[in-house]
């Protein structure tokens, strides 16, 4: 489209008058705010914010049936992270299907940024995020949260899950093709890996 | 040796400045080449001046606004002599075109003749490049430090510069201004901690009177060197650096990433992601003007307005945070698209907003616009002539308050903004009067914009279909090998753009946000430069000031919208 | 020679040469997996597919020996369909297993994926063939899973160690390897077993679930295991030595390394560093600074004059033993390098693969600079007979030594060279910090006299420094100058000096070594790791 520039009027013509245009709409928002419960702010912490549910809020690991961690120490979201908040360290599962787990797992709430860049990149939906965004600490240590307390919030995080993989994506028609004619020749319709 | 890569074929010899240069210099324009729409000139360093004045002042070039001057290190990269390089942005509002001059400085010797006899806004850009690589620019009045501290020792943008050492600065900087002892003139520092400073700046006033007779900035007090640390992250991890430069709008900052990247890979965004980076950009601009008029005026003591604003403000965020999971620092842009689709109430949701957004903007002007007081604090302050705006480099709002009608959007359409019909609003005098009027006009044509966008929101995916550039789906990665292989070696391999260099650009809320990339073909960049539009726009207060009373320089600096994350970076 | 044209390039590669081999020197990339710079062609994975003018069909570069104006593209239609299409083959039973598999980040079927795949999954989960997984073999873990049956492990057994542990088993989709009963493997080489393979399905044991191969920093070394002097790398992340693998070089160690070899580099980062100085004063140790140690010993050295002894070490680098000689010769002592008697050893083989039996990696750098001509036996006799005042030692071996400990109470000061804590530092009084060898840069030179390159991997502990500097420090208190700052300038003054080493320097040294006085060990182009 052709390129229209237009010039802003200057000559508005300022006088008193619109002082007083002022003092209504300053008077009007008084009144919306006072006794239309119209007002922008809420009263924290008594009452709280309602969010999305991809709100990147405090993390939590995410447990299998048997209260285990998912996660199987991959280091893709130590690798992801941005900040450099994540550390771990691997370990040996006895049981010879799942093979490695972590042993430490901690994240340093005071050097992440929010940014879910350790969602996007676990291969397992073992780290997600909550919709927590008032963690309070005395110290600096009890920012540094470790697998066992990512683990417990799973189960007691008070505001819900939040930031967590959602296939929003189309899936790619070779592979439809091929559910397509799996499902039509053997019968069979795949679901996610069992355990 | 010159001469040999002259009589080579080169691409972008065609075009003007390269064509002119060549007469002008001959053997001393040592290299040409036009890839992806960037031209770019090599000189010898002994013609660096002169090659910037011809781009500057011919008529068939007119090179006017300087852009950006950055350095950059080579250090021990194949097939280069010289280990540094200055590099130069200028854009032509008159024909149109943006244009990079380089000049490569050997490591025994880094020295290059200076710039601000020609552009004002050099001056800060060569401090920086001192400052930051050592690069000694014969000429300048005032060759310090102007990021870092007086007690930092080295250049930190240097490859070969050790990292995580502390440089602890005792004591600040007493005098910025050379005062003679027997002036009875007063000295009044704004800053760095003044509530009508927006963040941490410092400025040195010399006062006659209410009168300032002449004044200082000091800067770097937010400096993090985004930078150096964009050095050693991939391409992907970039993104939530981004969100901390110009904070007040951080959508746009990723976004103008993204876009620089996609063209450093030559791969753009599916439609649908280019519509919705679309309108939640417009919607960030808003947002952007909304704070800039009302801080702005709650300097001058009226608060109202700030209150009436926000109201419209917190819808977006609301609207940003059920798209992305966060309010401010958003991180929702992808290389090559989105991170996730909008929320299927998306299109409600914004109607609601951009509904909020005209009402209080409607308020915001019946309550300024006319007010006699708002107007006589306004009117013919801080005027900055079209001229001098061009040289500082102002771009966005302020160079359009200025008059001058160049913007991004229109002249260089991106991401489908050739579709929306819009205007350009533009000032007469240069005042904080037309810079006011220029961002409320802004406010309607980013709700025409989004609009128009929102009608004709395509369907689709909205991150690209590429291996190499998106992660797989998920549902795929959980399921098969080659999707998690995929996706394994994106996360640590990053992306792994072809070996070059872009200026990637676009219309921010404070003007051209520029990056300028340069690839060695790894999965980090070897040189990110931001060019933050509010870096020229803020080196021009000082003069803006002078001669005003000190009033004034309170009623300037909010309109100037600096923003300390974006200027220190 | 012949002459052909790969991808337009033309390239003159010795007769013999396959087209694999040729493609890949000369910075064209086929992929490919069981083929192997030092192992038998086997042709079994059918990856490296090429198109070759005027011959009907598709053929395997690996197996394609050069002829003369053959003309071979790798990148037409037809060659990647079929690259892709066995690739694809590969990955048809491959397990769901990178996020816990080591080979993750070096592993070759995720970089052809990227490469050369990039295609889609055409096949279900439930729908794989499930072998044995997390195998133990002692050394090595085996999934058999992730196996591509590339062969490269039975060959390795086969025309390397000559042990053939492992064997296919079963046929058709259920083959996979195993050893016999399941037994481990026993033989000093295990390790390059997980080298080899090319995929997950032989890891280390020892760097299992460690760390993620990606953060690892890689330097270029020289194994100080024994005199054979393995060209190695050593991995590492924030100054901390991961692990150590075999770096190629066709006339020292190939593409080889033996197991006792990759356990040394647990021994860098020991607790048991030491990172200070100390005196021994009054019969209890004292810590000191660097500088006053220093002073101390210099003093010591000062007063002593010729009833002086010094002992160089055999596991220095050469520039610590041209440094720590000069500081002999300046002080007049007596000075000899040989503990035991490992001189013998020298040539003696440990096995027929690589190790020796001096199991220190510079004896030959001591002859070289001509530290033996007394035999350590003449000092010891010189201490019994309390002749001398200060005795000197690059190393602590002699402390070390049954039967040495009379003479050395003799001696009424003792300063060592440590790197270690242990408790024969107890019969010294003085103690300075010498940093190892990941932590210094130098070179040993090897059982073939060949002369190699030690980089600098990462800072040593505390105050510890590089023999030479410590050597050197000395010297400058003792008024002698020694114009060296660094390993670099060390290495010019001792080629100045010595005749054999005349006009080398690092650069000619280069990647892969530099045999002395002849030609032979030219730098040739530094090979990649395979």
């Amino acid at each position: 489209m052709a390129a229209k520039v237009v010039t802003v009027n200057r000559d508005t013509k300022p006088g008193i008058a619109p002082i007083f245009t002022g003092m209504k709409i300053t008077f009007m928002n008084l009144v919306r705010t006072l006794f239309g419960g119209q007002a922008a702010t809420v009263q924290f912490p008594e009452q709280k914010r309602s969010v999305s549910t991809r709100y990147r809020g405090v993390h939590v690991l995410t447990v299998r049936a048997d209260d285990t961690p998912k996660c199987v120490a991959c280091y893709m979201c130590a690798t992801a992270c941005p900040a450099e908040c994540i550390y771990i360290e691997a370990g040996e599962r006895p049981e010879k299907t799942i093979e490695k787990y972590p042993t430490r797992f901690e994240i340093d709430l005071l050097r992440c940024v929010y940014c879910g860049f350790c969602v996007d990149a676990c291969p397992e939906e073992a780290i997600i995020m909550s919709r927590e965004n008032d963690l309070v600490g005395t110290t600096r240590a009890e920012l540094i949260i470790d697998r066992d307390r990512l683990m417990a919030r799973a189960k007691t995080v008070e505001h819900g899950a939040g930031y967590r993989p959602v296939d929003h994506d189309v899936r790619r028609p070779v592979r439809l093709a091929a559910l397509e004619r799996l499902k039509s020749e053997h019968g069979i319709v795949p679901g996610m890996p069992k355990g | 040796m010159a001469s040999a890569t002259l009589d080579a074929p080169r691409t972008g010899l065609d075009k003007p400045a390269a064509r002119l240069l060549s007469q002008e210099l001959g053997d001393q324009l040592l290299k040409v080449s036009d890839w992806r729409g960037d031209l770019s000139l090599t000189v010898a360093r002994q013609a660096w001046v002169r090659a910037a004045r011809l781009l500057r002042d011919h008529p068939e070039l007119r090179y006017q606004l300087f852009l950006d001057l950055c350095g950059v290190d080579y250090l021990e990269q194949e097939g280069r002599d010289d280990r540094y390089e200055v590099v130069l942005h200028l854009y032509s509002v008159e024909h149109k075109h943006h244009v990079r001059l380089k000049a490569g400085l050997p490591e025994s010797d880094p020295r290059l003749d200076t710039l601000t006899g020609l552009f004002k806004g050099a001056s800060w850009f060569e401090r920086e490049a001192w400052d930051l690589y050592g690069i000694v620019f014969t000429g300048h009045p005032r060759l310090t430090r102007i990021l870092t501290h007086d007690a930092f020792v080295g250049h930190p943008m240097r490859k070969d510069y050790p990292t995580a050492q502390r440089h602890v600065l005792k004591e600040p900087k007493q005098w910025l201004l050379d005062v003679p002892k027997e002036s009875e003139h007063l000295i009044v520092n704004i800053g760095p901690s003044h509530p009508s400073m927006h963040g941490a700046f410092r400025v040195q006033a010399l006062m006659d009177g209410e009168t300032i007779v002449q004044a200082e900035a000091e800067i770097g007090y937010m400096h993090r060197n985004f930078e150096k640390m964009a050095e050693s992250r991939t391409y992907w991890q970039v993104i939530p650096y981004t969100d901390r430069l110009n904070y007040c709008s951080s959508f746009m900052n990723g976004h103008g990433w993204a876009l620089a990247v996609e063209k450093l890979l030559g791969v753009p965004a599916p439609p649908r992601a280019e519509a919705v980076r679309v309108i939640l950009s417009e919607f960030s601009r808003i947002m952007d003007h909304l704070v800039c008029i009302s801080t702005n005026v709650v300097d001058l003591g009226a608060i109202t307005p700030y209150f009436v604003v926000f109201r419209a403000r917190e819808a977006v965020y609301e609207l940003l945070e059920a798209c992305c999971g966060a309010r401010l620092t958003v991180s929702y842009v992808r290389i090559g698209g989105l991170a996730q689709d909008v929320p299927a109430d998306f299109a409600e949701r914004c109607r609601k907003a951009a509904a909020l957004v005209a009402e209080v903007t409607r308020d915001a002007e019946d309550l300024l616009t006319r007010n006699i007081i708002f107007a006589r604090r306004f009117k013919d302050v801080g005027v900055l002539s079209a001229e001098d705006a061009l040289s500082y480099g102002w771009v966005g709002p302020c160079l359009r308050g200025s008059g001058v009608g160049y913007d991004v959007r229109k002249d260089h359409p991106y991401s489908g903004y050739e579709q929306y019909d819009f205007d350009v609003p533009v000032g007469t005098v240069g005042d904080c009067y037309d810079r006011y009027l220029v961002r409320i006009a802004e406010i309607w044509q980013s709700l025409r914009i989004v609009e128009q966008a929102l009608a004709k929101l395509p369907d689709g995916p909205v991150i690209v279909d590429d291996k190499k550039v998106a992660l797989p789906p998920k549902a795929e990665v959980y399921s098969n090998i080659e999707a998690l292989m995929n996706h394994f070696k994106l996360v640590y391999d990053g992306i792994q753009p072809p070996p070059g260099e872009v200026y990637g650009y676009s219309e921010a809320a404070n003007g051209e946000l520029g990056y300028y990339i340069v690839s060695d073909g790894g999965k980090h960049p070897w040189r990110v430069k931001v060019r933050p539009p509010c870096y020229n726009i803020y080196q021009a207060y000082t003069q803006i000031i002078t001669g005003g009373l000190i009033a004034d320089a309170v009623a300037i600096i909010g309109g100037l919208n600096v923003v300390a994350g974006e200027l220190d970076r | 020679m012949p002459k052909c044209t790969i991808d337009g390039q033309e390239i003159e590669v010795p007769a013999g040469t396959n087209a694999l081999k040729a493609a890949l020197d000369h910075g064209i990339h086929i992929q490919h997996f069981c083929w192997h710079p030092d192992l038998p062609v086997d042709g079994n994975c059918r990856t490296c597919m090429i198109e070759v003018e005027k011959m009907p069909k598709l053929q395997i570069a690996c197996n394609t020996v050069i002829t003369d104006g053959m003309v071979i593209h790798t990148k037409s239609p037809k060659a990647v369909a079929a690259q892709r299409t066995a690739l694809e083959f590969l990955l048809v039973n491959h397990p769901i297993d990178c996020p816990v598999c080591d080979q993750a980040g070096e592993c070759y079927l995720q970089d052809n994926y990227m490469r050369y795949g990039l295609h889609d999954s055409q096949v279900e989960i439930e729908e794989k063939v499930r072998k044995r997984k997390v195998v133990d073999l002692g050394p090595i873990m085996l999934d058999a899973e992730r196996c591509v049956l590339c062969s490269r492990c039975l060959r390795f057994e086969r025309e390397v160690t000559g042990t053939n542990s492992l064997e296919f088993v079963n046929r058709g989709n259920q083959t996979q390897i195993a050893s016999f009963e399941g037994r481990p493997i026993t033989h000093e080489y295990a390790g390059n077993l997980a080298d080899v393979c090319p995929v997950g399905a032989l890891l280390s044991h020892d760097f299992r679930f460690k760390m993620r191969v990606w953060f690892l920093k890689e330097t270029a070394s020289v194994c100080p295991g024994c005199s054979t002097g393995c060209n190695v790398y050593l991995d590492h992340r924030d100054a901390e030595a991961q692990r150590l693998g075999p770096r190629r070089n066709a006339e020292v160690n190939q593409s080889w390394m033996c197991d006792p070899g990759r356990a040394l580099c647990h021994e860098i980062g020991k607790q048991t560093r030491v990172s200070g100085a100390r005196l021994k004063q009054g019969g209890r140790w004292e810590g000191a600074s660097l500088d006053a140690a220093l002073e101390a010993v210099a003093g010591k050295l000062q007063a002593a004059g010729k009833q002086a002894a010094f002992v160089a070490s055999p596991q220095a680098t050469n520039e610590d033993l041209f440094a720590f000689r000069r500081l002999a010769r300046h002080a007049g002592g007596l000075v000899d390098f040989r503990v035991g008697d490992p001189q013998d050893k020298l040539q003696q083989r440990l096995d027929d693969v690589l190790q020796r039996a001096d199991r220190n990696p510079n004896t030959q750098g001591c002859l070289e600079l001509g530290l033996g001509q007394s035999g350590v036996g003449a000092i010891l006799e010189a201490c019994l007979a309390g002749q001398v005042q200060v005795l000197v030692l690059q190393g602590p071996e002699l402390l070390r030594l049954a039967g040495a400990e009379s003479a050395v109470a003799k001696v009424p000061f003792v300063a060592v060279l440590a790197s270690h804590e242990e408790p024969a530092l107890d019969r010294a009084h003085a103690v300075l910090p010498a940093a190892v060898w990941a932590e210094v840069d130098g070179t040993f030179t090897n059982y073939q006299r060949r002369v190699q390159r030690l980089a600098r991997a990462f800072p040593a502990p505390g105050e510890a420094r590089p023999g030479w500097d410590l050597a050197a420090a000395l010297l400058r208190r003792l008024g002698a100058p020694f114009p060296a700052a660094s390993a670099r300038e060390v290495f010019a003054l001792l080629a100045g000096e010595e005749r054999e080493f005349a006009g080398l320097d690092y650069k000619l040294v280069g990647a892969t070594g530099r045999v002395l006085g002849t030609d032979a060990g030219a730098p040739a182009a530094a090979e990649a790791r395979a």
